[in-house]
């Protein structure tokens, strides 16, 4: 029997399709989030939202506290360790979490180099922006991707716009007609020349799940990502920043489920109470862009 | 030329994999053996859609956003609606969870389908870094289906057939045990399909009458076979 597989690793994230993956800071919020239906949590110290703010590095999680939500809820828990930094990822597979996160969310500790997932035995999922990011992570043997969005903003047009970045680069690698071509578009994107043909072979499908990230912060947003075309939705600070985290977190698993009923949408999307703040993605000065972290 | 009989094997939609189920079902149909069928292949998220199904898959996710989801959104009694008007039902991973009488391991407020007579617990072997993949021989029932690659994704396991069926098993010792509140009976008896010798004979493959529950993803392989008895065996219910 085998356990070190990419079947294994990307088939847990086929089974978290159609769900909400949830960011939560203690076992309290966790159990929130199980209770309202979350597929998976990501255990972290601080949301997006206030990691924007501090100013200060961003590293992995102390265990202890990613312990405590393990303990708490029996669905999926997912951690976060910064781009590169292999060691935050050996550290947290001996603590034995279901699924690593690469987050450009967290300082990068590495500006060059991303880290070497398929050496690991536990699944990755990593952010990108565009078709080079997604190749480029999946060579590395990430199991799943997100689009990177722009975390802790509660603006949805980043993760809008990777989608289409990335769907526009797939139309346009699926049109070309010569292997020159080809080749020179892997080249351009600065991608394994195996892997471009291979996604041209399968007529555009990824070989992992692609779940929205990065900046949703209600049903609709939620509902607007899946009627895109992706397979679920990470939901960041935009539960836990609201007045109401248990109805805005049940609404939102309700709408990617429903995504496609804009009557339930309406019912979902009702009485929600005062959302997050959010900030708008334009005001941001390009060093306080998030999703430009990794390569 | 004769009216086709028209076949709708639903696949339960609510959350997880169930894209992958009808892949597999379109492709276990398409040699030439289904000529007086019309097949149809559903997602099904309402009741409506639900009632439109000769048959149903439910498919692998989490069982506690599966229970959750089905609760909130006016699933739970059709769907134990429909498995008390004895219509063939799968469920696989997750699917096998919510198919249980009753579940260890079970979340407070999880709900079950109780439609086989079964205790399942959930995440039995472990978490994520526990998931494995096997080449199991189902030989004993699917003919000729000697070498199936199963993959198991924190499975949960058979650990106990209720019996006399319909009774439930109170157990003083464990009190995270939870019951379903259908009361259904299902007249069959549970046969045990396939059990892990090398994994503290763990039940992973149960039927009774034309319910069938799998720990394993038969959806995550490549090989179609599985469905296709399903397909053959359960909905049709006849062996080609």
């Amino acid at each position: 029997m085998s356990q070190n597989t990419f079947q294994i690793k990307a088939g847990l994230a086929q089974m978290l399709k159609g769900g909400v993956i949830m960011d939560v800071v203690n076992a309290e919020q966790a159990k929130i989030a199980e209770q309202a239906g979350a597929c998976a949590v990501m255990a972290l110290e601080r949301i997006p939202a206030d990691m924007r703010n501090s100013g200060q590095v961003c590293r992995m999680s102390d265990p202890q506290m990613i312990k405590e939500i393990m303990a708490t809820v029996s669905i999926p828990v997912m951690a976060k360790c910064r781009i590169g930094h292999f060691v935050e990822a050996q550290v947290l597979e001996a603590l034995e979490i279901d699924y690593i996160d690469e987050s450009e969310v967290l300082t990068q500790a590495d500006r060059l180099h991303h880290i070497k997932k398929d050496v690991f035995k536990v699944p990755f999922v990593c952010g990108a922006r565009n078709l080079g990011e997604a190749l480029r992570r999946i060579a590395e043997g990430a199991a799943m991707l997100r689009t990177k969005g722009e975390a802790g903003t509660g603006d949805i047009s980043e993760a809008v716009n990777h989608i289409n970045l990335i769907q526009g680069q797939i139309a346009h690698a699926l049109a070309l007609t010569t292997d020159e071509e080809v080749e020179a578009y892997a080249k351009e994107l600065n991608v394994s020349l195996v892997l471009l043909k291979q996604l041209i072979a399968d007529k555009g499908k990824f070989p992992v799940v692609n779940f929205a990230a990065g900046g949703v912060a209600t049903p609709s947003d939620a509902a607007l990502c899946m009627q895109m075309g992706c397979d679920g939705v990470f939901v960041g600070s935009g539960i836990f920043k609201s007045k109401n985290p248990a109805k805005l977190a049940k609404a939102i698993v309700n709408a990617v489920t429903h995504y496609n009923d804009p009557v339930k949408l309406l019912e979902y999307s009702t009485d929600l109470g005062e959302l997050m703040f959010g900030v708008s993605v334009a005001e941001l000065k390009p060093e306080q862009m998030l999703s430009t972290r990794g390569y | 030329m004769t009216e086709l009989k028209h076949i709708t094997i639903g696949v339960l939609a609510l959350q997880g994999a169930f894209v992958e189920h009808i892949r597999h079902l379109a492709n276990a149909i398409k040699n030439g053996q289904y000529e007086e069928y019309h097949f149809s292949f559903p997602q099904v998220k309402t009741p409506e859609e639900l009632a439109t199904c000769d048959a149903l898959i439910i498919p692998g996710g989490e069982s506690t956003a599966m229970s959750l989801i089905a609760e909130r959104t006016g699933m739970l009694s059709p769907l134990m609606d429909f498995i008390n008007l004895e219509k063939p039902v799968w469920g696989t991973c997750a699917g096998l969870i919510f198919l249980a009488k009753q579940c260890v391991n079970g979340k407070e407020g999880q709900h079950f389908l109780g439609g086989m007579d079964i205790e399942v617990t959930r995440n039995a072997f472990g978490r994520q870094m526990d998931s494995f993949i096997a080449d199991l021989d189902f030989s004993d029932f699917i003919d000729g289906v000697n070498m199936f690659p199963t993959t198991f994704i924190r499975a949960p396991v058979v650990s106990k057939l209720l019996d006399p069926p319909g009774a439930i098993h109170k157990r003083d010792t464990e009190a995270s045990i939870i019951y379903s509140k259908n009361t259904y009976c299902n007249p069959h008896k549970v046969q045990v399909l396939k059990l892990l010798e090398d994994r503290n004979g763990f039940i992973v493959a149960v039927r009774q009458g034309n319910k069938l529950g799998t720990s394993f993803h038969p959806e995550l392989s490549a090989d179609s076979r599985f469905h296709k008895w399903f397909v053959d065996e359960f909905v049709l219910g006849k062996s080609y």
